[in-house]
């Protein structure tokens, strides 16, 4: 059906379509220069002797004779038209063109009449009026009444690092807005990304972090179920909050010093303690009905265990040369928020939970076995690794 | 009670082995391209080749060709433009790419969007895939390989490499182009770029690891060569060489059919039958002509060789064939 439908079109468009009417080499070009507060200018590279501007004779009669084309010869009213026809809309204000100038050339009036050798005009037009800015935006479009040989490529050359490119064909006459600035958010392309790199031209080192958070949530899932299972003990706010900040402090010390190079560890040594820490801390959540005194010494020197385990993954990625400590303190800042905020979740979790009498046997102590059994899985995973 | 929480803690641990041991049996859904030997792929016995009167034409505007399952080679329709161009579709894992837009740019003669669309479609049911980013983009600068630009603009999850040299340059990340080789991974299937001007002056090559085809583009194809540049042009052949010195290829993959099967003779400009096509896909014998050839030729003019005819720097007018 579809197919029928489609070789019906194509028999009705062929038969008025000279075939070697598409090829193209002489399409159109327009190129808009709005890197500048002032002076914008709109040139137009066309093939007028193929275009229905003007006849390959009309067009060859005012090459050769260029000091003869008078002011209201084929040739001025075909730049004319090219000038009213080209709607440049700064700022949903739609702007006027004046002619500047122009350079129409070409070799001989057969070349003018064979499509394939183009002989292009080059014409410049002055944008009236027009003070864009970075924040701008730019349209460009050709209006029903005016047929270019197409299709019709424009250029924005912006203040921008690159080029903006559109096309016009004779179905599509506009090239839509167009941003100045134009930050590489092609069409297509969700906000969010514009957003994130907006975000990071404006501050890059506060990318760093993120990378930290992202270090704990989702990442770090062993040092989450590290903080998990000091958590699980601790009905104390403060005795959790000591523990914490010795460890988020012995963490920083050891992902500071290896970051910055003066101490190395062997990772295939690390990241299996790391995991016996975990059990450990689980299996003594298990034992101790309160926090003994040198459970704060173990904890501080897990810290340093896992300061290690961070470094290695701040090691893959590359730090900014120059700015290595504020990207270190924005990460290691980072990596407090991602553990404050599991800590926080837990609360919201189970805090209401802990003046239950069967609090430790119903929740903690299940809780803790099954940190165990993760800490037992990372383990024997890393050794066997 | 001891032995209470010890079983317990291991049951724990058994389970989250156990769970992993069960997802590692689960297919996983990732797409492999290794490049350690090339990936076969067919080419057709003969593509669409137009017809003696466009009005009788009942082949479809634009032939969808599978080279393999992840490598597709689409034709325009002679009959709605003869230049009749190749353009390609290479998928990889969350990620297609489109070299080309044809020379056509109505939706209605030539509705590419609607082809790619519905390929990507078919394609993403196969091989359960989901919201793949197309990336479109251009093997060189010239109207009749981006025509159909514009009907891509609007599409969703669509990145438009862009039709201006700098555009390009950014977007596959050149700082010493053309003489430089980047490598380009497409969703696991890597790709190796390399700057090819002297046809058009923002044109690059593309060799796929995983097919070791090499695509070739404008500026290497059975038929007319037009030279604007011609010492740039053949730097590029000796680049060509050198990538096929340094990976294995299995075909010459490009943009264009003008060579009849007899040697040395080609279709007039302008033809929209071709019946008696050669192959698109050519060998690296073709390509060794071709370094003989810059070793050789010094002047403008034509040459005529077996597989191909060079158009060093002449106009564009006295390219048909008396």
């Amino acid at each position: 059906m579809a197919v029928t439908k489609w070789v019906g079109f194509l028999a009705l468009a062929l038969a008025w379509l000279p075939v070697t009417h598409a090829h193209m080499l002489n399409m159109t070009e327009i190129q808009i220069s709005a890197d500048a507060t002032s002076d914008v200018t709109v040139s137009v590279q066309i093939d007028l002797g193929q275009s229905a501007l003007m006849t390959p004779e009309s067009y060859w009669d005012a090459v050769s004779n260029p000091e003869s084309a008078p002011k209201s010869g084929a040739l001025y009213r075909a730049l004319k038209a090219l000038e009213s026809g080209i709607e440049v809309v700064v700022d949903g204000q739609l702007r006027e063109l004046a002619l500047r100038d122009y350079r129409a050339t070409a070799t001989s009036l057969e070349a003018i009449k064979n499509p394939l050798t183009p002989q292009m005009a080059d014409v410049q037009f002055a944008l009236m009026g027009a003070r864009p800015s970075s924040e701008s935006v730019i349209a460009i479009g050709l209006k029903d009444t005016l047929d270019v040989p197409w299709p019709c490529l424009v250029r924005v050359d912006s203040f921008a690092a690159l080029p903006i490119s559109r096309l016009l064909t004779a179905g599509t006459r506009s090239s839509g807005d167009i941003r100045l600035d134009d930050s590489r958010a092609k069409p297509g392309e969700g906000y969010m990304v514009s957003a994130v790199l907006q975000l990071q031209a404006w501050l890059p080192s506060l990318t760093w972090l993120v990378v930290g958070i992202q270090h704990i949530i989702p990442m770090g899932f062993d040092h989450m179920v590290f903080i998990l299972g000091l958590f699980f003990l601790s009905t104390k706010l403060s005795s959790l909050l000591l523990q914490v900040t010795a460890f988020t402090l012995a963490h920083s010390v050891t992902l500071g010093l290896t970051t910055l190079g003066y101490i190395a560890a062997p990772m295939h040594f690390v990241e299996p303690l790391i995991a016996a820490s975990i059990l450990y801390i689980a299996i003594d959540n298990l034992y101790s009905r309160h926090v003994a005194k040198w459970r704060l010494l173990v904890v501080t020197g897990f810290g340093l265990l896992h300061g290690l385990g961070f470094a290695s993954a701040l090691g893959e990625l590359a730090l900014p040369e120059g700015s290595v400590l504020s990207a270190l303190l924005l990460f290691n800042l980072g990596v407090e928020i991602g553990q404050i905020t599991v800590l926080l979740t837990a609360y919201l979790v189970f805090g209401w939970l802990q003046r239950w009498p069967l609090y430790r046997q119903r929740v903690a102590e299940p809780a803790s076995m099954t940190i165990a059994g993760l800490g037992l899985y990372w383990l024997i995973k890393r050794l066997a690794y | 009670m001891l032995i209470k929480r010890g079983v317990a803690i291991v049951m724990v641990t058994m389970g989250i082995f156990a769970v992993e041991v069960a997802m590692s049996l689960v297919p996983k859904g990732d797409l492999l391209f290794p490049s350690s030997a090339a990936a076969p792929g067919e080419f057709p016995d003969q593509w669409i080749h137009g017809s003696k009167s466009a009005m009788d034409n009942t082949d479809p505007a634009v032939q969808v060709h599978r080279y393999n399952d992840h490598t597709y080679i689409l034709r325009e329709n002679k009959a709605i433009n003869y230049e009749g161009a190749f353009m390609y579709v290479f998928f990889g894992n969350g990620v297609a790419l489109l070299i080309d837009q044809g020379s056509t740019s109505s939706p209605a003669l030539f509705p590419l969007r609607e082809v790619v669309d519905e390929l990507i479609a078919n394609w993403e049911a196969e091989f359960d895939q989901s919201s793949t980013h197309l990336i479109v983009a251009n093997s060189h600068l010239h109207g009749d390989h981006y025509a159909a630009w514009n009907q891509f603009v609007d599409r969703e999850n669509t990145t438009m490499v862009g039709l201006t040299h700098e555009e390009v340059m950014h977007y596959w990340g050149f700082s010493n182009y053309p003489d430089e080789r980047l490598e380009f991974d497409l969703g696991g299937r890597n790709f190796v770029i390399t700057g090819t001007p002297g046809h058009q002056s923002s044109e690059i090559a593309f060799y796929d690891e995983w097919t070791d085809l090499l695509y070739t583009g404008d500026m290497f194809y059975r038929g007319r060569l037009y030279l604007e540049d011609w010492d740039a042009w053949a730097a590029s052949i000796k680049r060509l060489r050198a990538m096929a010195d340094d990976y294995p290829v299995s075909h010459l993959i490009n943009n264009h059919i003008e060579m009849t099967r007899m040697p040395t003779v080609d279709y007039p400009i302008g033809t929209t039958w071709q019946p008696s096509e050669p192959p698109m896909q050519m060998s690296l014998e073709m390509l060794d002509e071709a370094v003989t050839a810059t070793q050789v030729i010094d002047q403008a003019g034509i040459y005529k060789y077996a597989d191909f005819l060079i158009y060093n720097e002449v106009p564009w007018a006295y390219t048909t064939d008396p």
